[in-house]
C-alpha cells in the first residue's frame, strides 16, 4: 500500500502557486518542493505538470523568465504574479473552510447528532 | 480576457520561440530527473529511460500545453488550410472556373453596392442628417407637381412652425467670377442666412451670412468652398476680408467652408447670401416659386415628419383666408410637403438602383449556385475517400471545418479578385455616366467597401460549405464504402440536388434576361419618341449675362442681336437661334398664363407651361415643324406689338375646336391690362422640356426675347458640319462682344438628350451585361453536371451498348434529360420573370411587364445556350465504346 495520496481535481492548479509562491521554480523544481512540502505524501503525474504551468501562465497568474539552475543550466523559472497571490490566497481560504467543515462533518459521533 | 488574448498574439508571433522553449523545458526536466535518479544509484541509461517513461508522452505534453494557450486551434487551422490548397491546386480547372464565377460575380456586386452605398445608405455629411428634410409645394392639378418654395413661403414659415428647429431656402445658380480678363463661371449657390445652421455645419474660417445682409444693398458678402479658396487663395488663412469679384461686382469674403462641406450633389464653390426686396416677400408672391427656390429644414429632436406637416397644412390653410387666389390655388390642388431630405434627393434614382441591386444579386445567386454544383460533383467523386478517413477516426466535426476551410478560402481568394473586377467596374460606372447621378460624385471604392466585400466572401463561403458538408456527411459509411467498391452509379440524391440547381439556374438566368430584355425594349421605345424637333446637327450653349452689365430686355437684346449677327457670318452655319432656356437643359420649371375669355369651370385650375423667350431664328434653328401660322422672328423682340406662338399641346388644351391664331393671352397666374396681351401668331410642334419620358403633354408658349428673358441664354446653332467643330468659333465670337462672358456647357442637342437617358441606358447596359454572364455561367454549370452524369454511368452506357444500343438512342436520352431540365427551368423563370416585371413597372417606358415577344426571345436563348452546352456531353455518351468502358474499372 502507496503512502502517496491521489491528488483532488482542481487542487493541482493550487499547490503550483503555493510552491511557486514560496521561491521562483523551474519545472522539475515545482515537482520535487510540492513532494517536500508535502512532507512525500503528494506525487504529481509528471505529464499534467507542464500543462498546468503553461494554462496557469496563459491565465497570468504565474509569469515565466529563463535563468540559470543550480548546475548552470538554462531552465525555465516561474514566479507568482500579482493575480496569482489573490488567487492563492483566496483558494486557500476556501480550501481549509472546506477541509473544516468536511473534518468536522466526518468527526461527529452519534452523541453529537 | 485582453490579457489572454495578447499572451495568444504573443505566443503566435513568436511561435519558433514558444516551441523551443517548450522542448529545452522538457528536456531540461528529464535531465535533472534523471540525474536524481542516478544519484539514488541507478545505472545512468536506466535513469534516462526512466525519467522519459515518468513524464509520458511528450507529443501529448506539448500538444496539451499548445492548448492552454490556445495555439492548437491555429495550428489544425493552418493544416486545414494547406490541405485544401493542395486539393485546390490538384484540380486546376475547377479552381479556375470557381474563382472565375466568384471574381465576376463579387466584382459586380461590389460595382453595383457601391452606387447603392454612395447613393441610398450612406448618410448625408452633416450632423443628425435623418432629421434634416425638405419643404415644396405642389399643385397636382395644376400640372404641377413640384414647385419648390417662394420667398413668401419662407418668411412665412421661418419660425412659426414649431416642429422645425431652423428652417432655410437656397437655389442654385452660376455666376462669373474673378477679375476682368480672367472671369471663370463657376457654380454657385444662393442661400438664405440660416442655411448653414440647418445643416448643422458651417464655415471653418470666418462666420455665415447675417439678416442684415439680404438686401441688394449690403448683399456684397461672400463664403467659399475649402476647394475654391485652395485654388484661387493658394488656401491664405487671413483670406477674411479679402474681395471677390462675382458678376463684376466685389464681394468681401466672411468665410470658408471646411473641406467636408458637400451639400447634396452641388459643386458649389462660391456661397452668396440670398438677397431680396420687401415688395418680393409679400403675401401675392407667395406662390410665385416657380420651382427655382428649394426650401430645407432641420426637425427639432422631438419632433415627427407628421407633425411637421400637419403645421404646415394648418399655416396654409390659415393663410388662405384672406388670399384672394385663394380658390385657384385651392383647385390647383395646392398642398405643401415635408419629406426627408436625403430620400428625397434620391428617389427618382432609388428604384433603377433597387432593379439594378436585385438584378446583380441573382446574379450573384446564379454564380452560387454553379459553385454549388460544381462543388458537388466534386464531393461525390471524394465520397470514398471521406468515408475511408471517417472510418479511420475523423470526426464528423474535422470533417464540416474541413469543407468550411475549403470553401471560404476558395470565396476568400475570389473576393480579393472581385475587388479588382469591382474597381474596374467603378470606372465602368464612371464611363457610363453614374458620377453625374443624384449623389453619384460619392461614388468610390474606399475601405468601406473592401470590408463588404471581405464580410461576403466568409458568408457565402460558409453558405457553400453547408450544402457540401451535408451530403459529405449524409451517406452511411458502410453504403458508401460499398457502392463505390461496385462502381455504381452515383448516388440518386445526389444527382437529384445537382439537377434541382441546374433548373434554378436556369430560372434566375431567364428571369435577369427577361429583365434586360424589358429594360432594352423600354429604351429603344424611349429613344423613338421625338423631342418635338430635329435634334441632329445642333450645337447649344449657355451664356450667362450678369444683371450689372446687363440690366434690363434692351440691353440683353442689343447683345442677342449682335451674337446673331456675328454667328450668322460663322462658315458652316445655317440658322441660329437664341432661347432662356433650352430642352434637356436639366431645368423644367413651368409658369403659369392665362387666357383671354377663358372661365374656369368649378375644379378646373389653371395650368403651368413650359414658358420660353426666344430670339433670331430660333425654331428654324430647331428644326421644329410649324402647324399653323409663322414662327416668330427677330422682328417681334423690336415691335411694340405683343406676339407669341404656342404648342400644339397647348392650343389642343384650350382651343380643341378652334384655331389657336389671334386668340389672346397674358404672361402670369392673372388676366393683365389690356396693351399687355400676347396675340398667338403660330402654332408648333409640342416639346419635351423635361426628358423624352415627358409622357403628359404640359403645353409651352414661346414669347419674343424682349418680353421674357433671364439670367442666362442658351444659343442654338444648326450647322451643315458636325456641332462640336463650332465651339471654338462660337467662344470666338462671343468673347468679341464681351470678353468677361465665357460660354460654357457647349454641347450638340444630341449629346443632351442622349445625357437624359443615362439613367436608363446604362441599367439596361448593365442588365444585359449581368444575364450574359448568368448565361454564361448557366451554360458551364449544366455542361459541368451533364458531363459529370455521363462520366459516372459510362459502364451502364457501355454495357447497353454492347447489348446492342443504338448511340442515337443513347445521345436522345441525355438531350431529353437536359430538355425536362430546360423546360422546368423555363417554366420556374416564366413566374419569376413575371413577378420581376411587375416590380419594374415603374422603371419600364411604354412596355407591359409581361411582354411575350421578349419572354419568347428570353426562352429562346436560354434554350440555344443551355442545349448547346448539353450537345457535347450527350455526344460524348453516344461516343462510349463498350470495350473500354468496361475495362476501366
Amino acid at each position: 500500500m502507496s503512502k502517496t495520496a491521489e491528488l483532488l481535481p482542481g487542487t493541482l492548479d493550487m499547490l503550483i502557486l503555493k510552491a511557486v509562491s514560496l521561491k521562483p521554480l523551474h519545472g522539475y523544481g515545482v515537482l520535487v518542493r510540492i513532494r517536500q512540502i508535502s512532507g512525500d505524501a503528494l506525487e504529481i503525474p509528471q505529464g499534467s505538470l507542464y500543462p498546468a504551468l503553461y494554462r496557469l501562465e496563459h491565465h497570468d497568474l504565474i509569469a515565466a523568465e529563463w535563468g540559470q539552475s543550480e548546475n548552470n543550466r538554462r531552465a525555465k523559472y516561474y514566479t507568482l504574479t500579482a493575480a496569482g497571490r489573490r488567487r492563492l490566497r483566496d483558494e486557500t481560504a476556501g480550501w481549509n473552510r472546506l477541509a473544516t467543515a468536511i473534518a468536522a462533518a466526518l468527526n461527529t459521533t452519534s452523541e453529537e447528532v | 480576457m485582453f490579457k489572454r488574448l495578447r499572451s495568444l498574439f504573443r505566443v503566435l508571433t513568436r511561435r519558433r520561440e514558444f516551441e523551443d522553449g517548450m522542448s529545452e523545458e522538457l528536456r531540461f526536466h528529464i535531465e535533472q530527473y534523471a540525474d536524481e535518479l542516478v544519484r539514488s544509484g541507478m545505472s545512468p541509461e536506466k535513469a534516462a529511460r526512466l525519467a522519459r517513461v515518468e513524464l509520458g508522452s511528450l507529443t501529448n505534453i506539448k500538444g496539451d500545453c499548445r492548448e492552454a494557450f490556445g495555439v492548437h486551434l491555429f495550428d489544425e487551422f493552418r493544416r486545414e488550410l494547406s490541405y485544401a490548397a493542395r486539393l485546390l491546386r490538384k484540380t486546376p480547372g475547377f479552381t479556375a472556373t470557381a474563382l472565375l464565377t466568384l471574381a465576376v460575380c463579387f466584382g459586380a456586386n461590389l460595382t453595383i453596392f457601391a452606387v447603392i452605398d454612395s447613393v441610398l445608405l450612406r448618410p448625408l455629411p452633416f450632423p443628425e442628417p435623418g432629421r434634416l428634410t425638405t419643404i415644396f409645394n405642389t399643385y397636382p392639378k395644376a400640372g404641377v407637381d413640384r414647385d419648390g418654395a417662394s420667398l413668401t413661403n419662407y418668411y412665412e414659415r421661418r419660425g412659426h412652425l414649431p416642429a422645425f428647429a431652423s428652417l432655410s431656402i437656397y437655389y442654385y445658380g452660376t455666376e462669373i467670377i474673378g477679375e476682368p480678363g480672367s472671369t471663370e463661371r463657376e457654380p454657385t449657390m444662393r442661400v438664405s442666412p440660416d442655411f448653414f445652421l440647418t445643416l448643422g455645419l458651417g464655415p471653418a474660417i470666418g462666420r455665415t451670412f447675417t439678416e442684415e445682409e439680404t438686401t441688394s444693398e449690403t448683399d456684397h458678402v461672400a463664403i467659399l468652398s475649402d476647394a475654391f479658396w485652395r485654388q484661387r487663395y493658394n488656401a491664405d488663412p487671413n483670406v477674411i476680408g479679402r474681395l471677390v469679384r462675382v458678376n463684376s461686382v466685389p464681394r468681401t469674403v466672411i468665410g470658408v467652408l471646411p473641406p467636408t462641406f458637400r451639400f447634396l450633389s452641388s459643386d458649389a464653390r462660391v456661397f452668396l447670401p440670398i438677397a431680396s426686396r420687401p415688395e418680393n416677400r409679400l403675401p401675392s408672391r407667395r406662390h410665385a416659386g416657380g420651382n427655382v427656390i428649394q426650401m430645407i429644414a432641420r426637425l427639432r429632436s422631438d419632433a415627427t415628419l407628421a407633425q411637421a406637416q400637419s403645421q404646415l397644412d394648418a399655416q396654409n390653410a390659415a393663410l388662405e383666408v384672406d388670399d384672394p387666389q385663394a380658390k385657384m390655388i385651392a383647385d390647383a390642388g395646392f398642398r405643401s410637403l415635408v419629406v426627408p431630405l436625403h430620400a428625397d434627393h434620391v428617389a427618382a434614382i432609388r428604384p433603377t438602383l433597387l432593379l439594378l441591386e436585385a438584378g446583380v444579386l441573382v446574379l450573384l445567386l446564379v454564380g452560387t449556385v454553379n459553385l454549388v454544383n460544381l462543388l458537388l460533383i466534386r464531393a461525390s467523386g471524394r465520397v470514398k475517400e471521406l468515408a475511408v478517413r471517417q472510418a479511420l477516426g475523423a470526426s464528423q466535426g474535422y470533417i464540416v471545418s474541413e469543407t468550411l476551410v475549403e470553401t471560404t478560402l476558395l470565396t476568400l481568394v475570389g473576393g480579393l479578385l472581385g475587388l479588382g473586377v469591382g474597381a474596374g467596374g467603378i470606372r465602368l460606372l464612371d464611363a457610363l455616366g453614374y458620377d453625374r447621378l443624384p449623389l453619384g460624385g460619392r461614388i468610390a471604392f474606399d475601405v468601406r467597401l473592401a470590408l463588404v466585400a471581405l464580410l461576403a466572401a466568409i458568408v457565402i463561403g460558409l453558405v457553400l460549405a453547408a450544402p457540401i458538408a451535408w451530403f459529405n456527411l449524409r451517406r452511411h459509411l458502410g453504403n458508401a464504402l460499398q457502392s463505390e467498391s461496385r462502381g455504381e452509379t452515383s448516388g440518386r440524391t445526389g444527382q437529384i440536388l445537382r439537377q434541382s440547381f441546374i433548373v434554378a439556374q436556369i430560372a434566375l438566368a431567364f428571369v435577369l434576361l427577361a429583365g434586360a430584355g424589358l429594360l432594352g425594349l423600354s429604351l429603344q421605345r424611349v429613344m423613338a419618341v421625338s423631342p418635338g424637333f430635329q435634334s441632329d446637327h445642333i450645337l447649344t450653349g449657355q451664356i450667362l449675362l450678369p444683371w450689372a452689365d446687363y440690366p434690363d430686355g434692351t440691353a440683353r437684346l442689343k447683345f442677342v442681336e449682335s451674337l446673331m449677327d456675328k454667328i450668322g457670318h460663322l462658315p458652316g452655319v445655317l440658322t441660329a437661334g437664341v432661347v432662356d432656356n433650352v430642352p434637356f437643359s436639366g431645368k423644367s420649371g413651368k409658369s403659369a398664363a392665362t387666357v383671354k375669355g377663358r372661365i374656369l369651370r368649378p375644379g378646373q385650375s389653371a395650368r403651368g407651361h413650359y414658358s420660353y423667350g426666344v430670339g433670331g431664328d430660333y425654331f428654324r434653328a430647331m428644326g421644329f415643324s410649324l402647324r399653323a401660322g409663322r414662327f416668330l422672328t427677330a422682328d417681334d423682340s423690336r415691335r411694340a406689338e405683343r406676339v407669341c406662338v404656342v404648342d400644339e399641346d397647348f392650343a389642343r388644351y384650350y382651343w380643341p375646336s378652334a384655331s389657336a391664331i389671334g386668340q389672346q393671352l397674358w404672361e402670369g397666374s392673372e388676366a393683365g391690362k389690356d396693351a399687355e396681351v400676347f396675340t398667338v401668331v403660330g402654332v408648333v410642334g409640342g416639346v419635351k422640356q423635361a426628358g423624352l419620358t415627358e409622357d403628359e403633354a404640359q403645353g409651352a408658349i414661346y414669347y419674343p426675347y424682349a418680353f421674357r428673358f433671364n439670367d442666362s441664354v442658351f444659343v442654338a446653332v444648326r450647322t451643315s458640319l458636325p456641332p462640336e467643330s463650332l465651339e471654338s468659333a462660337l467662344q470666338k465670337v462671343v468673347r468679341q462682344i464681351d470678353a468677361d462672358v465665357p460660354v460654357d456647357g457647349l454641347q450638340s442637342m444630341e449629346t443632351r438628350i442622349a445625357d437624359s437617358l443615362v439613367a436608363r441606358r446604362s441599367p439596361a447596359l448593365l442588365a444585359g451585361l449581368f444575364s450574359g454572364i448568368a448565361l454564361l455561367l448557366t451554360a458551364v454549370g449544366t455542361y459541368g453536371v451533364l458531363s459529370y452524369a455521363v462520366s459516372q454511368r459510362r459502364r451502364e452506357i457501355g454495357v447497353r451498348v454492347a447489348l446492342g444500343a443504338q448511340p442515337s438512342r443513347i445521345r436522345s436520352q441525355f438531350l431529353s434529360l437536359s430538355l425536362r431540365l430546360l423546360a422546368a427551368g423555363t417554366l420556374l423563370g416564366l413566374i419569376g420573370a413575371w413577378q420581376a416585371g411587375r416590380a419594374m413597372r415603374t422603371v419600364l417606358f411604354h412596355v407591359p411587364p409581361l411582354d411575350l415577344p421578349i419572354l419568347a426571345a428570353a426562352a429562346c436563348v436560354t434554350g440555344v445556350v443551355c442545349l448547346a452546352a448539353c450537345l457535347l456531353p450527350s455526344q460524348r455518351a453516344a461516343r462510349i465504346s463498350p470495350m473500354e468502358a468496361l475495362t476501366e474499372a
